[in-house]
């Protein structure tokens, strides 16, 4: 039996005059907006991931100073910190990125869909 | 006889799982895609399962195990890999949708030789990655069961044995299948490095003084000369003439060498086949991003335990060296000669033969989920790419299928043939860890060759074809030749840096796609591309659906009742 909202070759099949649609104007500005985020969010990663090898010329503290036991600031990043900012830097793009998509694609229709739903005063 | 009976209950159990989740319907949407229907936290259990293989599993700890914090380097390299993934890959490619890497340039750049060359390519990065994960399945098996069957090594047995499991489980249960028996595997690799990391701190582990303890004396690993071992102390990278040291940088990487390994990682997981072919799975685009941030949240906890672990295997097993014999052929005062073996040594040392089996057990379940995704992903680009699209252009659903699944065994096959080849005892003595080396090169290849043409191809309108075919050619070219100088040139400080070259290569790749792109004509109608592909009307759609069958079921069950 074949799935009733999909074809064999994977795409989605149209919902007829119902439905959802971008125009190629609101891509392209959502487009834009998204590759800033990305570029923004890219360059202070790549910064930090040079940062943390490169410190250990520029200060000895970092490499060699203790924060507890023989654990030094470098390690400590190096073994919990740069994951946590991985995930922080992630968590704070993707939520980004998404709020952009919502606020600048399908406006019309997502405002046709809501009037639906009564969620739109009359 | 309990190693047997543990590993003969995985199998069944992996089997089982694979069977009972196989898709029902006979096509390759089902077989290739599991509907499109995976949540996000099931598709991210599943991309960690399909990701953490033998060399994270096993590989991460021996690094650190052996070059101390330079090994750790690794560990930040697989974890931020995903972070580019997320920011410029994950929810494009999913909204582009598609079967395969190879299908998404060909259709994204309408060129034929774009998807020929990436299926070359593909294919090539794929049998980069097996062939370390079914060295690795033999390792295990050689400590773990130590005997052989059928008058053959333990290793070989490992090997085959291994391989021809996780094909047969591939072939049966698809997509689907697959996905459920790799999220289940994570849970229980994570489950396992939970499990070891609180029985080594219960036993009185302390981090911080085992690093002190660790850090007040040079850095030594065993080497094998004129048929004896002897400890033979780590030459600094950095500072040349002062020792290494466990807890400081240096013990394996110059600077430049650090930067190219987490370049060459981080840039090489947005090209590996397997992990991006599960971001098609997705229903929408906006559940693969979702998905990666879960993925990055959970790789992060894995590797601080991995890492640990490591730390864990260096102090740990040098104190009761001298008080358990058994340890006395495995080290050279008190050190690991083969740093894969440290998680095993640890889980014998707190758990005895229960603890020494369940690590391995892990390790297996680590190697045969990955071994599963590129199976897969190799049966994708083989049989849509290439025999749907070329071979039998009206292929049924059956023969579509049944040409997947006949290049899952080629596939493994031949990876099955060349681990054999490899001796892993002839290598271990050149890197800190050959598994995690050997994937690191698969790595150095998807990210030369794919991830810059990826890039390039979903955020530059100007995309060509051809520039596209130049850019995978220069990648590739480039990559190879540089990890082979490096192969050459031994132990020397420039290897270390050749053999992770996608700091050179991938400029290279983008700087011939760009060049070319620009002297050819892109594709026609590029509005209806972009559209399809940075707009989020599917996605939309697909939350509408959802949410009015959702709807439907409720009313007919408030009727029902």
């Amino acid at each position: 039996m074949r799935d009733p909202v999909r074809a064999d070759d994977g795409r989605e099949p149209s919902l007829g005059s119902a439905d959802e649609h971008d125009t190629p104007a609101e891509v392209d500005a959502a487009f834009r907006t998204l590759r800033r985020v990305a570029i923004g969010h890219v360059a202070v990663f790549t910064c930090v991931i040079i940062a943390v090898p490169l410190l250990t010329a520029a200060l000895g503290w970092w490499s060699q100073g203790r924060l507890s036991g023989g654990m030094s600031p470098m390690f400590a990043m190096t073994a919990f910190g740069l994951y946590a900012f991985f995930f922080v830097i992630c968590l704070a793009a993707a939520t980004l990125s998404n709020a952009v998509e919502e606020r600048m694609l399908g406006g019309p229709a997502r405002e046709a869909h809501h009037d639906e739903e009564g969620t739109l005063p009359p | 006889m309990t190693s047997i009976l543990l590993l003969v209950v995985l199998l069944a159990a992996v089997g089982s799982v694979a069977i009972l989740i196989r898709p029902q319907r006979a096509s390759t949407f089902e077989f290739y895609l599991a509907g499109r229907r995976v949540g996000v936290v099931t598709n991210a259990c599943a991309i960690c399962g399909d990701y953490f293989s033998a060399a994270s599993f096993l590989g991460v700890a021996a690094a650190v195990y052996a070059s101390g914090l330079d090994g750790m380097w690794y560990a930040t390299g697989f974890a931020a890999g995903f972070v580019p993934v997320l920011l410029f890959i994950a929810a494009p490619l999913r909204r582009f949708g598609e079967f395969s890497i190879p299908d998404f340039l060909g259709r994204r750049l309408e060129s034929n030789s774009v998807r020929l060359t990436s299926v070359a390519i593909v294919q090539l990065i794929i049998l980069a990655y097996l062939v370390p994960q079914a060295v690795a399945s033999g390792i295990i098996w050689e400590l773990f069961i130590g005997q052989g069957v059928g008058g053959l090594s333990a290793y070989a047995t490992g090997v085959l044995v291994s391989t021809a499991a996780i094909m047969l489980m591939v072939a049966l249960g698809g997509m689907r299948g697959t996905t459920w028996t790799q999220a289940v595997q994570f849970l229980m690799l994570l489950a396992i490095f939970v499990w070891l990391a609180i029985i080594v701190v219960a036993s009185g582990f302390n981090y911080p003084d085992a690093l002190r303890e660790l850090s007040s004396r040079p850095l030594a690993n065993p080497v094998e000369s004129g048929g004896t071992w002897r400890l033979e102390e780590v030459t600094n990278r950095l500072h040349p003439e002062s020792p290494a040291y466990f807890g400081e940088p240096g013990g394996q990487y110059s600077q430049l060498g650090q930067f190219a390994l987490i370049l060459s990682l981080a840039l090489g997981t947005a090209g590996l086949p397997h992990i991006m072919n599960r971001y098609f799975t997705s229903p929408t685009g906006t559940a693969a991003r979702m998905t990666t941030v879960w993925v990055v949240g959970l790789a992060g906890l894995f590797y601080t335990l991995a890492v640990l672990l490591g730390t864990a295997a260096r102090s740990v097993i040098r104190d009761v060296s001298a008080e358990l014999p058994w340890l006395a052929e495995l080290t050279t005062e008190g050190v690991l000669r083969v740093p894969e073996y440290a998680l095993l040594v640890l889980g014998q040392v707190f758990g005895g033969r229960a603890g020494l089996g369940l690590i391995a057990v892990g390790a297996l379940v680590a190697v045969l989920s990955t071994i599963a995704g590129l199976l897969l992903a190799s049966a994708a680009s083989w049989g849509h790419d290439i025999y749907e699209r070329y071979i039998n252009l009206h292929a049924t659903q059956n023969q579509a299928l049944w040409a997947g699944r006949a290049a899952v065994a080629v596939v493994a096959a031949l990876s099955a043939g060349l681990a054999l080849a490899v001796r892993p005892e002839s290598l271990t003595g050149q890197f800190p860890s050959i598994v995690a080396t050997m994937v690191t090169w698969a790595f150095a290849l998807a990210g030369s060759a794919l991830t810059p043409v990826f890039i390039l191809a979903i955020w530059w309108r100007r995309t060509t074809g051809a520039g596209a075919v130049a850019g995978m050619v220069t990648g590739a070219v480039t990559a190879v030749t540089m990890c082979a100088a490096g192969v050459l040139m031994g132990d020397t400080p420039y290897a270390a840096v050749l053999m992770t070259p996608t700091v050179v290569s991938a400029p290279c790749a983008a700087v011939a796609t760009v060049a070319v792109s620009l002297a050819s004509r892109p594709p026609q109608d590029m509005d209806r591309i972009w559209v399809r592909m940075h707009g989020t009307a599917a996605d939309r759609r697909a939350v509408r659906i959802a949410r009015l069958t959702v709807a439907g079921i409720g009313r007919r069950s408030r009727e029902g009742r």
